[in-house]
């Protein structure tokens, strides 16, 4: 198979936006009342043109199209998050819960949450910045224990990461028996859940988003030299040590957009650049692209299960996907060591 | 010509540890310096040093004119290219697609690899006898394809200098020679090549000049029969050898004969040893390892037996190439048997030039081990070593059939010395 000539990289992109758009009219689609795609259009050709609202218009303009955006949005950073951290630990198996982000971005937004518990208003600013504050943290620390033996090592960061989301959880649990009138509403957050879902936060997280996959959609040469090891990418004229930090921040900008409107949502970025991986092959320049709308469409479909399966009562899609990407990543690991 | 890469009395190392101090070598173009020296002693911190991996902390690089620290990783990429030891492809990228990424510091941010890149590529896999596997998935191929892959790419950066590190670890030996030959085709080209080399023969054949690295210095730099001598090799790697010319490429040949410290047996007593063209070399050995303080009978330079007795430091008469012993050396002989507690002779044929060592051993006949008959075969003096031989023989000395049962002759010869009496 020779360099995926422009072609075949525009096909994939644009079967997999036609699976995306598809799976959007689909979730927009289901709900207590149905709705069928002429009429999602028609209400959608309204609500941009400021016609005059019909009957329905409401239910599909105000709660599903946000939520189902929402949906993609989170499912895009997470998985484009993955891709980042898989590329630079060169490990399938990295992704941001490993590393420990996810759990900070978790607790800097419990840390938001409560402080401003009685100005909602102050929320929707509050807690991205301490989502990306508690993310940012967590890898500078987690960089620093790793690389305290000199260069920044892949294993000592992978093993620092797993030893303070222990700590952090712990903080956050702390943080929350201390706050005990808002643990309820805190709790179903983690647990990820798209119900808290808005027109405001789908604008919150979409330049999150588009900031955080600019930098390394410009790099995705470099990307693909980071998995020839660290030494060899410098070799070959990667600075490697500032091309890290870059995707860290990249990364931690991705992973508080993800927490901060949907809470702990695993392994949708372990498993979508896995299956996008397996289909196109390692080259970033399609790999991350396709990730990010491949992860659109998973958590897409993920949480229109989530509130339709048990309806009227809703599960945290974060249920949903470890349902799913449990096992999945114990299939992985028996593959793995099957290799050896 | 001034050099591609100098190290001006650079210390080099890791973060808290200093690997080598104080290098000072220049690579010209054209030029191909072998760096060789035990493992662990800092060759490859050398080479990590130009790319940033390991840390210059006194003196300074030059890169083409300018300091290292002065390039950026992309600059500095376009000059060096890298053959590491082991290449990594845990991930699916076709080997054509793996060469290309050698591109990268030609290439602008957003800009795609070109036709001529590709044509750049294929030409460099097409010498680097990796052609045949452009579209084979890197994780699927072999290290010795990966190691080829690995120079494609690096040729790919169209460097100036190439640094090669241990590259032909994972080669066999018809691809050892043939990347060998590749890169010295390179560097008459003009490139400037710095390897580090495991295999003295390989690195005495391929430089131009040596440089040695032990206990934390570089020194001395020098062509390969300045540098590969028999002292350095024992003062360096613990080894003794013998160093000669190989006969068919003529470049310097290593044979280590044993290591320092291995010699272990607590045998003593003297033993003399008469030998030539090869017939002494492995008992010898044999001896010294067992302790016993040997001595060999004359013998011609140039011969094997000569070789390794001096690689092994023993106490002998050496005569000129194609010498004969003459009244002089047997008179030297004469002592050494004189003081030796078992006298071994080899089955070496006798002529003219060398029966003054068997006529040395008269008064010793008693304590003389001779192995094999000795036959017409071995008989190229008229007849008169069979007399001396003879005359040994009825004056007590004892033939044995192999160097096996020499080794018990002798074994009950010095006997009576006992294992630590000092003589």
């Amino acid at each position: 198979m020779p360099v995926p000539t422009r072609v075949r990289r525009a096909t994939v992109i644009v079967v997999l936006l036609a699976v995306l758009a598809a799976s959007m009219l689909v979730a927009i689609g289901f709900g207590a009342v149905s709705v069928g795609p002429p009429d999602i259009g028609r209400a959608i050709a309204r609500a941009i043109t400021g016609e005059a609202r019909a009957a329905g218009d409401a239910v599909i303009v105000d709660l599903r199209l946000p939520r189902v955006i929402l949906a993609a949005l989170v499912g895009a950073c997470l998985a484009s998050a993955g891709v980042l951290y898989q590329a630079l630990f060169r490990n399938p198996l990295a992704d941001p819960y490993i590393l420990g982000m996810s759990a900070g971005a978790g607790l800097g937004a419990v840390i938001a949450l409560t402080a401003t518990a009685s100005a909602t208003a102050l929320r929707f600013g509050v807690v991205p910045a301490g989502a990306f504050v508690g993310a940012v943290l967590t890898i500078v620390v987690v960089v620093r224990l790793a690389s305290m033996r000199g260069t920044l090592d892949v294993t000592s960061l992978l093993l620092a990461g797993v030893a303070l989301s222990y700590v952090l959880a712990a903080l956050t649990s702390f943080v929350m028996v201390f706050f005990r009138e808002s643990m309820a509403s805190v709790v179903f957050w983690m647990m990820g859940g798209l119900t808290a879902a808005s027109w405001p936060y789908v604008f919150m997280v979409a330049p999150m988003l588009a900031a955080g996959l600019a930098v390394p959609m410009s790099a995705t040469r470099e990307l693909n030299l980071m998995l020839l090891g660290e030494e060899r990418a410098g070799e070959l004229g990667v600075d490697v040590e500032r091309f890290k930090r870059l995707l860290l921040a990249a990364g931690a900008l991705l992973v508080a957009g993800a927490v901060s409107v949907s809470g702990l949502i695993g392994f949708v970025g372990l498993m979508t650049p896995h299956m996008v991986r397996l289909i196109i092959g390692p080259d970033h320049r399609l790999l991350l692209p396709a990730s990010a709308i491949g992860g659109a469409i998973v958590m897409v479909l993920a949480d229109l299960a989530a509130r339709t399966v048990l309806a009227p009562v809703e599960i945290p899609v974060g249920i949903v996907t470890a349902l799913v990407g449990g096992p999945f990543f114990i299939w992985l690991l028996v593959r793995r060591n099957g290799h050896r | 010509m001034s050099a591609r890469l100098a190290y001006e009395a650079a210390t080099v190392g890791y973060p808290g540890v200093t690997v080598v101090r104080d290098a000072t070598l220049g690579v010209a173009p054209g030029e191909v310096v072998g760096l060789i020296g035990p493992n662990g002693a800092g060759k490859s911190t050398l080479l990590r040093a130009v790319t940033g991996a390991a840390r210059v902390s006194a003196g300074r690089i030059i890169l083409s004119g300018e300091p290292l620290d002065t390039l950026g990783p992309r600059e500095r990429a376009r000059i060096v290219g890298v053959v590491p030891q082991t290449v990594s492809a845990a991930f699916a990228f076709s080997a054509r697609e793996f060469v290309l990424m050698g591109r990268h510091p030609h290439l602008g941010r957003l800009q795609h690899v070109s036709a001529s890149d590709i044509a750049l590529a294929e030409e460099v896999m097409e010498r680097t006898d990796t052609l045949r596997l452009a579209d084979e998935p890197v994780d699927t191929l072999s290290g010795g394809d990966l190691q080829r892959l690995a120079l494609a790419q690096a040729l790919a950066q169209q460097p100036s200098v190439l640094l090669l590190d241990e590259a032909t670890s994972h080669l066999d030996l018809n691809h050892r020679l043939q990347v060998l030959d590749l890169v010295r085709d390179l560097a008459d080209g003009g490139l400037a090549v710095l390897a580090v080399f495991h295999d003295l023969d390989l690195a005495a054949r391929f430089s131009d000049r040596l440089g040695v690295v032990a206990e934390g210095s570089l020194g001395p730099i020098g062509s390969p029969p300045e540098v590969l001598t028999a002292p350095l090799l024992a003062q360096v790697f613990g080894v003794r050898a013998v160093v000669g010319t190989d006969a068919v490429t003529g470049a310097v040949a290593v044979t280590p004969v044993l290591r320092e410290e291995a010699v272990t047996g607590d045998r003593c007593g003297r033993v003399l040893v008469v030998g030539g063209s090869g017939t002494a070399a492995p008992l010898l050995r044999r001896l010294h390892l067992a302790g016993y303080e040997v001595a060999a009978a004359a013998l011609n330079r140039g011969d094997v037996d000569q070789a390794v007795a001096e690689a092994l430091g023993l106490e002998r008469v050496d005569l000129p190439a194609f010498g004969e012993i003459d009244a002089r050396a047997e008179a030297e002989v004469v002592r050494m048997a004189a003081a030796a507690d078992a006298v071994v002779v080899c089955e070496v044929p006798f002529g003219r030039a060398n029966l003054g060592n068997l006529r040395a051993l008269g008064r010793a006949a008693a304590r003389s081990v001779l192995i094999g008959e000795f036959g017409p075969e071995r008989e190229f003096s008229g007849g008169e070593a069979t007399d001396v031989v003879a005359r040994l023989v009825s004056a007590g000395a004892v033939t044995v059939v192999d160097s096996g049962e020499a080794l018990a002759e002798v074994e009950r010869l010095t006997c009576a010395c006992g294992p630590h009496s000092d003589r």
